[in-house]
């Protein structure tokens, strides 16, 4: 049974989304927004429903930033 | 003999004339307090929404109302019946006044009830995007480049005066008194799209 992809609650009008470009990671993402790249993992639990892993990401997707 | 004949004529006269006037008062004394009495009516009809709504304008009625009445105390009748017509006039206009203005408010509820509908769903979302990136960037090591920490801390107060508008906004509305609180929310709102820019939060 495949397992469905974390849908997040209500999509909140006020989100900051980013759109990641070629050689961005989370980390990078993270000290851009939040001025520390240890906090990449928020990023990465805001957007369970399109990541699967916090090292895969790809140019083009939208991610939420909280 | 002649003098006390004219005496006795002229006494017969007043005697009548004194009796006319008595009559005619007795015959204008009920339909004076008739009248008193309907605009007195009239006026109670009206009283608790013109007190809310039209406050001035029933204190000037008030005040006709109560010269009437004076006048009918002082046995003045034909002043009362004189004046009655206006003083009913102007109950009837205030409360054509009354009704009018009962109308717009109600229209104004209705629309504040249903603005503040669509703003009590947008403004906690609001609050919640910046709540979310303040307790974030509170356990950052340092701010990102893009952000001083006098901006963070503007970003914190403002947040904090949201949250109270917010509780007083919905204060009102719980009260009864969603213009009032449609104001405040929007006020909120504003507050909200300070701190947004402040954070450098773009949403979308």
């Amino acid at each position: 049974m495949a397992t469905e992809p974390v849908k997040p609650a209500a999509e909140n009008p006020y989100t900051q989304h980013y759109v990641v470009k070629k050689g961005d990671t989370l980390s990078k993402i993270a000290e851009e927004f939040y001025g520390d790249k240890m906090l990449y993992p928020k990023i990465f639990e805001a957007n369970r429903d399109v990541l699967s892993d916090p090292n895969k990401i790809k140019p083009g997707q939208k991610l939420r930033i909280p | 003999m002649r003098k006390t004949g004219t005496i006795l004529i002229h006494s017969i006269w007043l005697s009548l004339a004194t009796a006319l006037l008595v009559v005619g008062c007795a015959n204008q004394k009920e339909p004076a307090m008739k009248m008193v009495a309907e605009a007195e009516s009239a006026l109670a009809g009206i009283k608790d929404d013109a007190a809310k709504l039209l406050p001035s304008d029933l204190q000037s009625v008030e005040a006709s109302v109560a010269a009437l009445k004076d006048d009918v105390a002082k046995g003045d009748y034909k002043a009362v019946l004189a004046g009655a017509p206006a003083v009913m006039s102007a109950i009837n206009s205030l409360k054509e006044a009354v009704a009018a203005r009962k109308s717009e408010v109600e229209a104004a509820m209705a629309a504040a009830t249903a603005e503040w509908g669509s703003l009590s769903a947008d403004v906690p979302k609001m609050v919640e995007a910046i709540q979310s990136r303040l307790d974030i960037l509170g356990k950052a090591k340092k701010l990102p480049k893009s952000l001083s920490q006098e901006a963070f801390d503007s970003a914190k107060s403002g947040l904090d005066s949201m949250k109270s508008m917010w509780a007083e906004a919905s204060s009102a509305f719980t009260s009864g008194d969603a213009v009032n609180a449609v104001e405040k929310a929007k006020g909120v709102k504003a507050k909200g799209e300070e701190v947004l820019k402040l954070l450098g939060m773009s949403p979308g």
